[in-house]
């Protein structure tokens, strides 16, 4: 269903979505947009091209949230979580994408994340394609794109004056129902603008056999190479729409076992009690980092585990780049594996 | 801006000559906007050598992390060469071991302001001494360079390295106390209410991923308070008391030890202002105790001058 | 409160039934802890296999990945043996009798003991790791199971006899017929009648048979280190060499990806891995 949306109702269709759901949407915070839950005032569209500061990841994994109530005593009981319907509109679609690979650590058959559920759940997802390339992302490098729709209820295209609206589940039915169907032609220059955004994002690095090479270089300098000025802080990590690590720890004030965000970089992340640490070194979590996300998530769902946001990229406090670091990953000696 | 060759040439020098074993400096990054640090070895990998408005970290933060028994020269302005003075009053390095290449400095620009101004899609930097000409799709625009510094850089009293070994380039003339310690005054001035909100609405948006920390030359210990166990001293998730704890404490771990260089700010990835706290605790020592951190590297800052017959009650032996 | 819904963070009710000191300098304590609801038990007993691991949980203090050292057949508990290192092990040790305590698990797939029928078995234990491989034993030892396996060998080091755990049953396995047991301890004491000596080399010294067996080893990382090679050596296959991997463990389900090793999860896909599926693993411990 491809349905017309002009921009000018825009406002009043959120307000009144606000009746039934909480309506995240990008809003200006200090220097940066940050997704947060539309209030009365007449709430600004930011016209900004490119995506928040904090990743929506956040929205579904909190930075710091509950997960068992205790008492003194000893007893334990699950942490309560309310969550009222939502509507995250304006996720850009490497976000979508990002927080749909998630789905895959906390959903699983053996063990699912009851937090994360109920936050699926109650969740609508409204994408905005992105009409204009960003200049650190790389989305199609890693096989996403500026309109891919996975991970989305609604996907938005910019015409200019309106929004061509792609309804892609049953759920994101039901918001936009007195709108227009879009005409053919319409429809052909929102798929115009959407090849033109495809083909406007340039290939950063080649990824054919990126995994070998990254994993049958485990021991290599390269990683030294590459480590050397990285100050081993997270926000590579914590501004990472796909990074989901987290620490779990008792804080007895509130008698709660919270979980906080938590980063591979880090060094006590693998500090164990007996002072052993598997990855003693930068050297050895800048691995883990571009190890997990370039080889480990391929062998676990066949995807890479990056979607091409470029948050690492722009915010890295010495400009440490992965995409150049990728580049150089490809100068690595490999062997074709023959297995299978 | 510094003579790019001229550095080049010493930083080659020194090297061959074995002076040193390596030389911190910077290296272009894949956008003009973030020159990433780097470890020259040889006189060839010093080709990479740049130095621009755009060098953006505190390179004194890398003695503690380079191997210990390495000489290093290293490229500093005022602030990394007070920085670097004040590992070595805390013995973390040895002035014999080090070889310091000055650099006055006119500030550091911020790139964020770049990107307010002219979009992220910058192709070309040009860095004059007043105004900074920044190359994007849209066009080619100047700026006034002074507008666009860091706060920091804006304030900054100490601009000409105070012990380097070589100067590369004329000094430049210094900052004034008054416009250095105008933030301080306004905030002392607010009262106590409007002083805590500005301080719960800057940390609050802390994410906790420490980059602050790990972009100051003076955070170095090995485990720091808030990675600490047992006991926890504050909390370490993303709560109201976990981030004010963390802003409080870290501020007052650099009380006589802050070089005002403002690393801490400029690596912060959600803009959060910190150097109000550390400016405050920098004033106080200048005022109190007529004291600047890493000005020389024999003075030791006043928290660390204890001794055991202090005349206070609560040290060990005092009040005798 | 029985409660089957419980979210997969939230512990399940435990009471300490027994405990004592393992060891005879006291940094061994075992816990033995009795279910408070029967709905719990039947779950737990319906999962569990030796090898499996649980987090026990001290309020206020956290959680501690801890290997189960029963078997199902020795009662309505669940045996572990803490050794104190940090936080939550010195909580552990405060714990006496009556005390209420917290548990998730059986957690990690446990020992493959179904691909081990009818083979030899070599259990090679070091120190307290030894915990889960005295559940092996014990587990195989009931005479439902004893024919399912063939002959046992049994190594155990420990660095003195002190610390040598499960003294009383360890003793009464010098008797049996169906096992042959070498202990060790690193460096000689006066009345020690076994060996003296690292555990690598009494494998080596003992050198079982490789045929038709598997061999298990549990023990500090550098046991396991130079005992794997030892074992191959000795003609053992990659795919009959297994190991039990620990790392620091926060969720124990496979999320908070502290534990994770090339593309597997020590806490969800382990902790039980053989030697071949180790091979093909990045080197990341």
């Amino acid at each position: 269903m491809n349905l017309i949306l002009p921009k000018i109702d825009l406002p009043d269709l959120l307000q009144s979505w606000r009746k039934k759901f909480t309506v995240f949407l990008p809003q200006k915070l200090e220097r940066f947009s940050h997704f947060m839950p539309l209030d009365d005032a007449n709430a600004e569209i930011l016209e900004q091209p490119h995506n928040t500061r904090i990743p929506p990841k956040a929205l579904f994994l909190p930075m710091t949230e509950a997960l068992v109530k205790f008492t003194r005593f000893g007893t334990y009981d699950d942490a309560e979580l309310e969550v009222s319907p939502r509507i995250v509109f304006g996720m850009r679609p490497c976000d979508a994408q990002a927080v749909q690979l998630l789905d895959t650590v906390f959903e699983q058959e053996q063990y699912t994340d009851p937090f994360w559920v109920k936050r699926q759940e109650k969740t609508i997802r409204i994408g905005l394609g992105c009409h204009v390339p960003c200049a650190n992302g790389f989305c199609t490098t890693v096989g996403y794109g500026p309109f891919s729709k996975d991970g989305l209820d609604i996907l938005l295209t910019d015409l200019g004056d309106s929004f061509l609206v792609e309804v892609l589940s049953e759920s994101g039915k039901t918001l936009f129902e007195n709108l227009h169907e879009a005409s053919e032609e319409l429809k052909n220059q929102a798929k115009e603008i959407q090849h033109k955004a495809h083909d406007a994002m340039p290939i950063a690095f080649e990824t054919e056999n990126l995994k070998e090479k990254i994993e049958q270089n485990f021991k290599s300098d390269y990683w030294d190479e590459v480590s050397r000025s990285c100050l081993g802080c997270g926000v590579c990590t914590f501004l990472c729409p796909t990074c989901f690590c987290f620490d779990i720890v008792d804080e007895v004030q509130r008698q709660e076992r919270v979980r906080n965000w938590d980063s591979c970089m880090f060094r006590i992340y693998s500090l164990e009690a007996s002072g052993h640490n598997p990855r003693p070194s930068r050297i050895e979590r800048t691995r883990q980092r571009l190890s997990h996300k370039y080889a480990y998530w391929l062998d676990q769902i066949g995807l890479i585990g990056c979607t091409g946001c470029g948050r690492c990229v722009s915010y890295c406090p010495v400009g440490l780049d992965i995409r150049a670091m990728l580049r150089q990953a490809q100068s690595l000696p490999f062997e074709v594996s023959h297995a299978e | 801006m510094p003579d790019i060759n001229a550095l080049k040439l010493e930083a080659k020098r020194i090297l061959r000559e074995g002076i040193v074993d390596v030389v911190v400096g910077f290296k272009p990054g894949d956008s003009p906007l973030h020159p990433q640090p780097a470890f020259f070895r040889n006189e060839d990998e010093v080709e990479e050598l740049i130095h621009n408005g755009l060098c953006k970290n505190n390179l004194a933060n890398y003695l503690t992390r380079l191997p210990k028994q390495e000489k290093v020269g290293i490229l500093v302005r005022g602030c990394e060469n007070r920085s670097v003075n004040s590992l070595i009053v805390e013995s973390q390095k040895e002035r014999d071991d080090l070889y310091l290449i000055g650099i006055p400095c006119e500030g550091i620009i911020d790139w964020r302001r770049i990107v307010e101004q002219a979009g992220e899609h910058i192709s070309m930097v040009e860095d004059n001494e007043s105004e900074v000409t920044v190359h994007a799709p849209t066009g080619v625009n100047s700026y006034n360079r002074f507008d666009l510094l860091h706060e920091s850089c804006q304030r900054c009293l100490h601009r000409n390295p105070v012990s380097a070994d070589t100067l590369i380039g004329d000094p430049v003339a210094n900052g004034s106390l008054e416009l250095a310690t105008q933030k301080v005054k306004n905030f002392e001035s607010q009262d106590i209410e409007a002083r805590y909100a500005f301080f719960q609405k800057e940390a609050e948006r802390c994410i906790r991923c420490y980059a602050c920390r790990e972009a100051c030359p003076s955070c170095y210990c090995t485990e720091c308070f808030v990675d600490h166990n047992t006991p926890r001293w504050t909390e370490s998730g993303a709560t109201p008391a976990g981030m004010q704890g963390w802003h409080i404490v870290r501020a007052f771990h650099q009380s006589g030890r802050c070089t005002s260089c403002g690393a801490c700010e400029r690596a912060c990835p959600m803009d959060i202002k910190m150097t109000y706290l550390t400016e405050k605790l920098n004033h106080d020592m200048r005022e109190k105790y007529n004291f600047e951190c890493g000005m020389d590297a024999e003075t030791k800052p006043p928290f660390q001058t204890v001794t055991l017959d202090d005349k206070n009650r609560f040290f060990v032996g005092g009040g005798k | 409160m029985p409660n089957n819904s419980r979210s997969p963070y939230t512990p399940m009710p435990m009471r300490v039934l027994r405990a004592y000191y393992e060891s005879t300098d006291r940094s061994l304590k075992t816990l033995e802890l009795s279910f408070e609801s029967s709905e719990d038990r039947k779950a737990f007993f319906a999962k569990f296999n030796p090898g499996q691991f649980c987090l026990l949980s001290v309020a206020g203090k956290g959680e501690s990945a801890l290997g189960v050292a029963s078997a199902a057949w020795e009662g309505d508990f669940v045996r572990f043996t803490a050794q104190r290192m940090g936080t939550v092990t010195n909580a552990l040790h405060a714990l006496k009798a009556g005390d209420p305590i917290g548990m998730r698990g059986p957690l990690g797939n446990g020992f493959p003991l179904d691909d081990w029928k009818s083979k030899n078995l070599v259990i090679i234990g070091g120190g307290c790791a030894f915990s889960t491989l005295y559940a092996l034993t014990k587990h195989v030892h009931h005479p439902d199971n004893r024919d399912d396996f063939g002959k046992i060998t049994l190594v155990y080091g420990t660095r003195t006899s002190g610390l040598c755990m499960y003294k009383h049953d360890i003793a009464s396995w010098h008797e049996r017929e169906d096992m042959e047991i070498h202990q060790a301890i690193d460096v000689p004491e006066e009345n020690w009648l076994h060996h003296v000596g690292y555990v690598p080399d009494v494998v080596k010294e003992v050198a079982p048979s490789p045929e038709n067996a598997v061999a298990v080893v549990c023990g500090p990382p550098i046991m396991t280190k130079f005992t794997l090679p030892a074992l191959l050596e000795l003609g053992f296959a990659p795919e009959a060499i297994f190991t039990s991997l620990e790392k620091r463990m926060k969720c124990g389900l496979g999320k908070c990806g502290r534990c994770n090793l090339g593309h597997k999860y020590i806490c969800k896909d382990g902790p039980v891995f053989s030697l071949a599926e180790l091979n093909a693993l990045p080197a990341d411990l």
